[in-house]
C-alpha cells in the first residue's frame, strides 16, 4: 500500500532522492540508527535533500509530498517518533508560511480579500464554487512565490537542526536553579544524555555537590549505567548504582527523581527508554518526591497515546534469558520502553522552560497543526 | 518500494560507483557467497516444487534471512549459488528489494544447475574468478542476529598473527538440551588459547545406537599446549574464508562437503600447512536445516530471540505486522470473527479470515487463508492461500500453500500437507504423514544427492508402488499422494539421523543427551560410514593411489573403461565409481560425452563377458549390468541431446563389439535404462524419429522398433507386464 502512495507522487523526484529515502528506511529498520537525537537529526537532512530534490507546482503538493514521506518513515520504525515529530514541525512552519504568504497577498489586491483568502485555508470547497476567480488567483500567488517555499522550508529544517543540536543549553539554564546542595538525585533513565549534561552542568556551573543514584537498569540498560556513573564520577559527582529492586527502600531519601524522555505526547504522559521507571515514578509518587523530565522540544509529539500498548517498544528475549532450553519453553517479553502517565509527572523541563504536564498540549498546538497529526491520509 | 522507477539510471550510477570502488580499494571489499541449495533432500516432499530457500519462515522466504544478515553485516557484493531450482531462485530475487537501486549489495546469481555439492560449487567459483579477497561462505537459510563486525575482527587478527591462516569457522554454543545440536553433530578439537582447529569429526547422530571415539592423530598435537574438545557446538554455517579456498577445492576434487571433506582435511593435512580457526559466539545463529529445527527457529523468531531480527520491523516492503502483548503479530487486513481466540506467539498474515469460535494457539497462518469456524489449531505452520473448513483439528502440522481441507479434518502431530493438496472431509491424517500433490519420484534423484544406490533403487520402486491417489487418507474427492522416504532407509545407519530431521514433532525425550559419552576411549578400527560423503572421502586414498600411478597423458579412453571395471569387479557403489570417473575427468580435461562412451563401453564389455562365458543369456546379462550401474548415465547426461548421445554410443558399441544377439541387448539396455528412469519417453521417440537410417543398424534396430512403437501405444503402469509378453 505504501509503495504505492510513494511511488505515485515522488514520481517527478530524481532516482538519487529515492535510493536516499529508500536506504534511510532500510536502516530505521534493521534499528541501525539508534536514540531520538541521531535519528531526528538525520531524517531532516534526509527532509533537506528531499526538498531541494522535490518538484511541485502548487505549494500543497510540496506538503502532500513531505506528508508522504513522514508516513512512510513513521512505518518503518513506529517507536521512533522523534521522526514523525520533526517532519510535523517543519509542515507546520510550511503552513504557517503559506498563510502569511495569503494574507500578505490578500491585503494587496484587497478587491479579492475574501475570495483569496478563503480558497487557500480550504481550497477545495472554494474550487467548485468559485472557480473563476478563485482558482486563477490562488494559481498565481502560488508561481509567483515558489521558488520562495523551498528556501523557507530548507531555512526552517536547519533552524530546527540548530534548535536540536543545541538543545542541551537551554535545558542546563534550568539546572542550576533546580538542584540544590546536598541533595540526593535519583535517576532511573542512564542512557539520556540530556540528563547525563544536566548534571554535569550543574556541578560545574553552579558548583553544587549531591548525590546521583543511578538504578542499573537490568538487563537492557545495565551497560550504559555503568557508562553513565563512570562519567559522573569522572565530573566529580558522587554516584551510586542500584539495583532496580532498591527503588521503594531509598526512595524515602531521594530529593528528586530525574528522567530523560524518548516521547512527550499531548497529555503530557511520556515514553522514556528503559523499562522500570514507570515504577519508579509510580515509587515517587508514593513518597510525593517530585519527579522532573528532561525532554527537548523535537520529543514534544502531537499524538494521543490511547492505545500504550502500540507506542511501546518490545525488546528481545535474548537479554532476559540467555539461552534458552527449549524443554521448559517460556515466553519472554521484554520491554524497552516505558509509559508514564502525566500525573506521575510533576515538572517538563524542556529548552524553552519548565511546564507543568497539564500545559503540554499548548506548547504542541503552538509547535504542530492539527492537520498534520495523521500523516498518513488513508489510515485517518 | 518504489521498485521499477528509473532503473537504468540508478544502474548506471551503481556500476560507476562500483567500478569507482574497484579502483580504490579492492581489498575492502567484502564478498559473501551464498549456497542455496543444501545438497540434501530433508524437506522433501516441499522441496520437489519449492527449493528450500524459498520456503516461508514467519511468512517470509528464508534466503531473506540470510540477505539481511549480510546486509546489516555490511558485504559489499552478494554471490548467490543456485543449483536446484535455479530459475525460482533467479525469480525471485530478480522481484524483490535487494535488486534495486538502493539495495545495500550487488547481489548476483550464479547458475550451476550440475553442482551437487558444496565442493563442486566452490570449484564453479574458482573458475569463475570472482573471489577477490576475503570472503564470506554462508548456506541460504541461516537465522541470525549475530554482531558480524566482531567475527571480522577477529578473523583480520588471527589473520595479522597467523599467515597459514585460511578460514574461520562460526560456531555457537548451545545448551545441552538445545535441539538444534541434535543434527549434525560434530566434535571439534580447538586449541585452547586461540580456538585454532586442530581436529574435527563427525559424530554419529545422538540417538543411534553407536558408539563413538574422536581419534587424532598425535602428530597434530605436537606444539600444542592446551586444547578442548567440544561437542555442544551448533556449525552455523558462516565461514570467512580467505580466496586461498576454492583453489584448495580445486586442488582436491573429491572434497564435497564443506566440514568432513575440507575442513577435516585441510587440518589433518600437514602437506598443506593451513590453519582453521574458529569463532565462538553466544548470540542467536541456527540454520532451518530439518523439520524440527524449522519448527524451533519459528517459534525462536515469533518469541523475538532473533531481536532486532523480529517481524514487526517489516523487512519486507510489503508487510504491515504490529506487534501485540504475548506474542501475537497481525498484519493489517485481518478478519477476526468476534469469537475467535487468539492466544500466544500467533502470527496472521492479511487477508487471512478466521471464523467463529476458532481458536489459534502457537501457530503461523500466511496471507489470504480462510481459516472455518469452530476449528483448533495448535502449533501449526499454515502457509498462504489454504482454505480449512469447519470443526476441524489442526495439531502441530505444517500446511502448504494452496492446500485446501475439508470439514470436521483431524491432523495429528507432524503431518506435512504438501502444496495444493486437497483433503476431503471427515478424514483423519495420522501422525506424520506426508502428502504431496504429484507423486514425488525421481525428481528426488535428480534434484538431490542420493545417499546410496540403494536407496534410489528403493525410490523407484516407490513411485511404482505408490503412484495411486492415497484415498484412504485424503478422501474421495481429494488429491494427494504419500510421500515417505522413511521405510525405504530403516535398514540404513543413517535412517536414525533422517527420521528426526524429517518429523517436526519433539523427539527430545527419546534422545540421549548425555555429554560423558564423548570422553569414552573406546578404540574402534574403523568407523563404519554410512553417509555417502563419508564414503566419497575414505575411498579417496585408493582413487588418488591408482590416479597418481598412472601417467597422465595416457588415453583417457584407456583409464576410463579400466576405471568402470574396475568399479564392476569389486562392485564399488555408485558414488565411489562416479567419483573416479570425475576425478579422470576434470584431470584429462574431456567432456561428458567421453565419460559417456567409457562407461558404455565398459558395461557392454562387461555383458559381453557374461554371454561370451555363458553365465547368463544376451538378456539376463544386459539387465543384470544395467540394472545396477545405468544409474551411472543420470549424472553423466543431464539435458535431452546428452541423451540422445548416449543412446547413440549405445547403439554404435553393441556393434562395435560384436556381440551376440544385439537386437535384444540394445532393446534390453534402452527398456532397463527406461525402467530406471534414466531416459525419459520423449527422449526415446526423439533419439528414434531422428535416428541415422543407416543399414548398419537395421539388424539390432528390429526389436527396439517394436518396443519403441509399443511404448507409443502401451500405458504407462502396464508396462513391465507387457515387456514380458512382448518376450
Amino acid at each position: 500500500m505504501s509503495s504505492k502512495v510513494v511511488g505515485t507522487s515522488s514520481f517527478n523526484h530524481t532516482q538519487e532522492i529515492n535510493i536516499i529515502i529508500n536506504s534511510f528506511v532500510a536502516k530505521l529498520k534493521r534499528r541501525q540508527i539508534e536514540g531520538s537525537y541521531l535519528i531526528a537529526l538525520e531524517t531532516l537532512q534526509l527532509l533537506k535533500r528531499f526538498i531541494s530534490a522535490s518538484r511541485w507546482n502548487h505549494v500543497n503538493e510540496l506538503i502532500e509530498q513531505v506528508r508522504e514521506l513522514g508516513a512512510l518513515l513513521e512505518k518503518s520504525y513506529p517507536t521512533a517518533f522523534c521522526c514523525g515529530n520533526v517532519i510535523r514541525r517543519i509542515l507546520a512552519m510550511l503552513r504557517d508560511e503559506v498563510e502569511e504568504e495569503v494574507r500578505e497577498s490578500s491585503n494587496i489586491n484587497t478587491d479579492n480579500l475574501v475570495q483569496s483568502a478563503e480558497p487557500l485555508i480550504s481550497s477545495m470547497f472554494n474550487l467548485f464554487q468559485k472557480p473563476e476567480t478563485a482558482t486563477h488567483e490562488v494559481y498565481h500567488t502560488k508561481t509567483k512565490t515558489k521558488t520562495d517555499f523551498r528556501q523557507v522550508v530548507i531555512q526552517a529544517i536547519k533552524d530546527l537542526i540548530d534548535e536540536i543540536t543545541n538543545i542541551d543549553d537551554g535545558i542546563q539554564q534550568i539546572a542550576i536553579d533546580l538542584i540544590h546542595d546536598h541533595e540526593i538525585l535519583l535517576t532511573p533513565t542512564p542512557e539520556s544524555k540530556t540528563v547525563l549534561k544536566f548534571l554535569i552542568r550543574a556541578r560545574e556551573r553552579a558548583n553544587r555537590t549531591f548525590t546521583v543514584l543511578v538504578t542499573e537498569g537490568f538487563p537492557n540498560n545495565t551497560q550504559n549505567a555503568h557508562e553513565f556513573a563512570k562519567k559522573l564520577a569522572e565530573h566529580d559527582i558522587e554516584t551510586i548504582i542500584i539495583p532496580d529492586s532498591a527503588v521503594f527502600a531509598l526512595m524515602s531519601r531521594v530529593g528528586k527523581v530525574i528522567i530523560g524522555t524518548k516521547a512527550v505526547f499531548v497529555n503530557g504522559g511520556s515514553i522514556v527508554s528503559s523499562s522500570g521507571v514507570s515504577s519508579v515514578c509510580e515509587c515517587a509518587r508514593e513518597f510525593k518526591t517530585p519527579v522532573f523530565a528532561v525532554s527537548g522540544l523535537y520529543k514534544l509529539s502531537p499524538l494521543y497515546p490511547f492505545n500504550v500498548e502500540k507506542f511501546v517498544e518490545f525488546g528481545g528475549s535474548q537479554r532476559v534469558l540467555p539461552k534458552m532450553d527449549p524443554r521448559h519453553r517460556l515466553d519472554t517479553i521484554n520491554q524497552i520502553t516505558d509509559y508514564i502517565p502525566p500525573e506521575n509527572i510533576d515538572i517538563y523541563i524542556t529548552n524553552i522552560g519548565g511546564f507543568a504536564p497539564s500545559f503540554i498540549y499548548r506548547i504542541a498546538w503552538d509547535n504542530y497543526k492539527q492537520i498534520d497529526v495523521h500523516l498518513d491520509s488513508k489510515a485517518q | 518500494m518504489t521498485g521499477r522507477k528509473g532503473k537504468t539510471s540508478s544502474k548506471k550510477k551503481n556500476a560507476g560507483s562500483n567500478s569507482k570502488k574497484n579502483e580504490v580499494d579492492v581489498d575492502d571489499r567484502l564478498q559473501a557467497v551464498v549456497l542455496t541449495d543444501s545438497f540434501e533432500s530433508r524437506f522433501m516432499p516441499l522441496t520437489a516444487k519449492k527449493p528450500r530457500c524459498l520456503l516461508p519462515l514467519a511468512n517470509v522466504p528464508l534466503i531473506e534471512y540470510t540477505l539481511e544478515f549480510l546486509a546489516t553485516a555490511g558485504v559489499d557484493e552478494v554471490y548467490l549459488s543456485c543449483s536446484s531450482h535455479a530459475n525460482q531462485i533467479n525469480n525471485y530475487i530478480e522481484n524483490s528489494k535487494w535488486n534495486s537501486p538502493w539495495s545495500p549489495f550487488r547481489i548476483t546469481t550464479i547458475m550451476s544447475p550440475e553442482a551437487r555439492s558444496v565442493g563442486d560449487v566452490m570449484r564453479d567459483l574458482d573458475n569463475r574468478g570472482i573471489i577477490t579477497g576475503d570472503f564470506l561462505l554462508v548456506s541460504g537459510d541461516i537465522v541470525t542476529n549475530m554482531d558480524f563486525n566482531k567475527m571480522l575482527a577477529v578473523h583480520k587478527k588471527v589473520h595479522s598473527l597467523d599467515k597459514d591462516h585460511i578460514a574461520t569457522m562460526c560456531l555457537s554454543e548451545a545448551t545441552q538440551y538445545c535441539t538444534t545440536r541434535t543434527f549434525d553433530p560434530a566434535a571439534f578439537v580447538l586449541e585452547k588459547n586461540n580456538n585454532r582447529c586442530i581436529y574435527y569429526q563427525d559424530l554419529p547422530s545422538i540417538n543411534s545406537k553407536e558408539k563413538t571415539a574422536v581419534q587424532i592423530d598425535p602428530e597434530l598435537l605436537e606444539n600444542v599446549d592446551e586444547f578442548v574438545l567440544r561437542n555442544d557446538l551448533i556449525d552455523c554455517r558462516i565461514d570467512i574464508c580467505t580466496p586461498h579456498v576454492p583453489p584448495i577445492f580445486q586442488e582436491n576434487f573429491d572434497y564435497q562437503t564443506l566440514r568432513t571433506d575440507f575442513v577435516k582435511g585441510v587440518i589433518s593435512s600437514d602437506i598443506l600447512g593451513k590453519h582453521i580457526y574458529a569463532y565462538i559466539t553466544d548470540e542467536y545463529v541456527s540454520r532451518v536445516e530439518s523439520w524440527q529445527s524449522y519448527n524451533t527457529i519459528s517459534q525462536d523468531y515469533v518469541g523475538r530471540w532473533c531481536y532486532p531480527l523480529v517481524l514487526d520491523s517489516n523487512m519486507q516492503s510489503d508487510q504491515t505486522y504490529s506487534y501485540e502483548s504475548r506474542h501475537i503479530y497481525k498484519e493489517e487486513h485481518v478478519v477476526l470473527a468476534q469469537s475467535c481466540k487468539i492466544g500466544r506467539n500467533t502470527v496472521i498474515g492479511s487477508g487471512s479470515k478466521i471464523g467463529e469460535g476458532t481458536t489459534i494457539e502457537n501457530s503461523i497462518i500466511g496471507r489470504n487463508c480462510q481459516i472455518g469456524e469452530g476449528i483448533k489449531i495448535k502449533d501449526c505452520y499454515i502457509w498462504e492461500n489454504t482454505i480449512i473448513g469447519d470443526n476441524s483439528t489442526l495439531e502441530h502440522s505444517i500446511i502448504a500453500s494452496g492446500a485446501k481441507l475439508g470439514e470436521k479434518v483431524i491432523l495429528n502431530d507432524g503431518c506435512i500437507i504438501g502444496f495444493n493438496v486437497i483433503i476431503d472431509d471427515d478424514m483423519i491424517i495420522p501422525k506424520g504423514t506426508k502428502i504431496s500433490d504429484t507423486p514425488v519420484k525421481n525428481l528426488q534423484a535428480s534434484i538431490f544427492e542420493i545417499e546410496s544406490d540403494e536407496e534410489q533403487e528403493d525410490a523407484v520402486n516407490e513411485v511404482n508402488n505408490d503412484s495411486e491417489l492415497a484415498l484412504s487418507l485424503v478422501g474421495s474427492n481429494g488429491h494427494g499422494y504419500i510421500y515417505d522416504s522413511d521405510i525405504t532407509e530403516d535398514e540404513d545407519d543413517s535412517s536414525n539421523a533422517y527420521k528426526i530431521s524429517n518429523t517436526l514433532t519433539h523427539q527430545l525425550e527419546e534422545f540421549y543427551l548425555s555429554d560423558a559419552s564423548i570422553s569414552s576411549t573406546r578404540k574402534r578400527s574403523k568407523k563404519k560410514r554410512s553417509m555417502s560423503s563419508n564414503s566419497v572421502y575414505t575411498d579417496r586414498e585408493d582413487v588418488g593411489s591408482d590416479f597418481d600411478d598412472e601417467d597422465e597423458n595416457e588415453d583417457f579412453e584407456e583409464e576410463g573403461v579400466a576405471t568402470v571395471e574396475r568399479a564392476l569387479e569389486n562392485n564399488h557403489d555408485l558414488d565411489t565409481a562416479l567419483l573416479e570417473l570425475n576425478t579422470l575427468r576434470m584431470s584429462m580435461n574431456v567432456t561428458y560425452h567421453e565419460v559417456r562412451m567409457v562407461t558404455v563401453k565398459a558395461l557392454l564389455k562387461r555383458v559381453y563377458h557374461f554371454i561370451a562365458t555363458q553365465t547368463l543369456g544376451p538378456k539376463d546379462a544386459t539387465v543384470k549390468v544395467f540394472s545396477q550401474w545405468g544409474l551411472f548415465f543420470k549424472r553423466q547426461a543431464f539435458d535431452e541431446d546428452e541423451f540422445i548421445d548416449l543412446m547413440d554410443i549405445v547403439m554404435d558399441e553393441i556393434i562395435e563389439q560384436g556381440i551376440a544377439k544385439p537386437d535384444v541387448v540394445l532393446f534390453s539396455v534402452l527398456n532397463t535404462l527406461y525402467d530406471l528412469d534414466v531416459l525419459e519417453e520423449d527422449i526415446i521417440y526423439k533419439w528414434w524419429d531422428n535416428g541415422s537410417e543407416s543399414s548398419k543398424y537395421d539388424e539390432i534396430k528390429t526389436l527396439t522398433a517394436k518396443w519403441v512403437d509399443w511404448l507409443r501405444t502401451a500405458d504407462e503402469e502396464s508396462s513391465s507386464d507387457e515387456n514380458a509378453d512382448e518376450e
